[in-house]
C-alpha cells in the first residue's frame, strides 16, 4: 500500500516534533501512584475480601448465631464457620498466587489473559459467597418455619400458606442475590470492557 | 531504594523517550491524556525495571511494557473528545516539506489511524516502526502468521477508511 510506505517515512520525520521531557521529568513521574486497571482491580477485590469477612463477623456477633445455638445448632454452626474460613484462604491463596503471574513484560496476549484470570478468581469469589449467603437464608427460613415454637404450634389460620411463605422466601433471595450480581457487572463492566475487547480481538486472530 | 538503578532507569528511559511519546500520540488525542499515558507507562516500565536483566535491548523490552500498558493496563480517565484542534494536535505535518496532495494524503492517513481498535493501532505502529513480523508477533504474543494476515487486514481496512 503506497500510503503506508509514505506515513512510514513520514513517521520518522514526525520524531522532531515530539515532546523532549527532561531527566527531573521523568524522575518525579516515576514516583507517582499507577492508576493501571491491575491496581484497580486489585484495590476493589481487596475491599471486596474485607465486605465479606465482615459482614461474617457482624453475623457472629449480631446474636444471630446464639440464638440458633440455643435451638442445638451449635455443630452445624461450627461446621459452616471452618468450610466457609477455608474457602475464603483458598480464595486468598488463589488470587495472590493469580496476581503475582501479571507481568507487563509478558506478551500482550498472556497478560490479558492472566488480568482475565485474576478477575474471574474474584468473580468465582463472589459467587461463592452469594449463593452461600442465599443458602443459608433459605436454609434458616424453612427451620423457622418449620421448626421453632412460635410457627409450629401458631393455628393454621394465622399462619400463611407453605407455598406462599416458600414463593416470598425465593423471591426476597432473588432480588438480593439480582441486585448483587447488577452491581458487580457495573463495577467490573466498566474496568474490563476494554479488555475484553481487545483480547476478543487477538482470540478472534487465532482462529483464522 | 536503589540510587544506582533508580539512576540507570531514569537515564535509558530519557534516551528512549521518543517510542513512548509516539505511542501516546496514537492512542491518545489530547495533551492531557498523552501526559497521563506517558505517567502511566512510566510507572510500569519502572516496575518491572528490577526484572530487566539487560540481555535484550532496553528499547525492544520497551516496545512491549509500554504498548502492553497502552493496550491493557491504562485506565483512561476522560472520555475521548474527537475534535478537528485535537486531531491536529496529533500530528502536525510540516507543511512546507511537502505539496499539498501528499499532506493531505498524510492527514487522512493519520485520521484513519485513529479510528482503528488498539489491536489494529499497535499493528501499525510497530509496522511504522519497522518492526519485523517475527517482532510483532511476539509482542503481541500471537503467531507470524497471524500477524501477516491481520496486518493485511489493518491495510484493507485502511483503505476502506479513506477511500469509503
Amino acid at each position: 500500500m503506497d500510503e503506508l510506505e509514505l506515513l512510514k517515512q513520514d513517521w520518522k520525520k514526525q520524531e522532531e516534533a515530539l515532546p523532549k521531557l527532561t531527566y527531573t521529568d521523568i524522575y518525579k513521574m516515576k514516583l507517582k501512584k499507577s492508576s493501571s486497571l491491575v491496581r484497580w482491580i486489585f484495590v476493589i477485590s481487596i475491599l471486596e475480601f474485607f465486605l465479606w469477612a465482615s459482614l461474617d463477623t457482624i453475623f457472629k456477633f449480631s446474636g444471630m448465631q446464639t440464638e440458633f445455638e440455643s435451638k442445638n445448632l451449635e455443630n452445624v454452626f461450627t461446621g459452616i464457620s471452618i468450610f466457609s474460613y477455608l474457602i475464603l484462604l483458598y480464595f486468598i491463596i488463589r488470587f495472590y498466587m493469580n496476581y503475582k503471574k501479571i507481568r507487563s513484560t509478558d506478551s500482550t496476549k498472556v497478560l490479558m489473559k492472566n488480568i482475565i484470570r485474576t478477575r474471574r478468581t474474584v468473580k468465582q469469589y463472589i459467587w461463592v459467597n452469594i449463593s452461600q449467603i442465599c443458602i443459608t437464608m433459605f436454609a434458616a427460613t424453612i427451620y423457622i418455619y418449620f421448626f421453632t415454637d412460635e410457627f409450629s404450634n401458631g393455628t393454621t389460620a394465622q399462619a400463611a400458606p407453605v407455598w406462599l411463605f416458600i414463593v416470598v422466601t425465593v423471591l426476597i433471595i432473588s432480588v438480593f442475590a439480582g441486585f448483587f450480581a447488577l452491581f458487580y457487572r457495573v463495577i467490573y463492566g466498566i474496568l474490563t470492557r476494554r479488555l475484553k475487547e481487545n483480547y476478543k480481538e487477538l482470540e478472534h486472530l487465532e482462529e483464522v | 531504594m536503589n540510587k544506582e538503578l533508580e539512576h540507570s532507569f531514569v537515564t535509558h528511559l530519557e534516551q528512549n523517550q521518543n517510542i513512548v511519546h509516539k505511542i501516546c500520540r496514537i492512542y491518545t488525542s489530547d495533551p492531557d491524556s498523552h501526559n497521563d499515558l506517558f505517567q502511566e507507562i512510566t510507572i510500569q516500565l519502572w516496575k518491572a525495571y528490577p526484572n530487566f536483566r539487560g540481555d535484550a535491548k532496553f528499547s525492544t523490552w520497551m516496545y512491549r511494557v509500554s504498548l502492553n500498558t497502552a493496550i491493557t493496563l491504562y485506565r483512561r480517565s476522560k472520555k475521548a473528545i474527537k475534535t478537528a484542534d485535537i486531531e491536529s494536535f496529533s500530528f502536525k505535518i510540516k507543511a512546507e516539506e511537502y505539496d499539498d496532495q501528499v499532506e493531505q494524503q498524510l492527514k487522512s492517513m493519520y485520521k484513519a489511524i485513529k479510528q482503528l481498535n488498539d489491536i489494529e493501532k499497535a499493528l501499525v505502529f510497530l509496522y511504522l516502526e519497522d518492526k519485523s513480523y517475527k517482532d510483532i508477533a511476539d509482542t503481541m504474543g500471537i503467531s507470524e502468521v497471524n500477524a501477516r494476515v491481520k496486518m493485511n487486514r489493518v491495510k484493507t481496512k485502511l483503505k476502506k477508511i479513506l477511500n469509503p
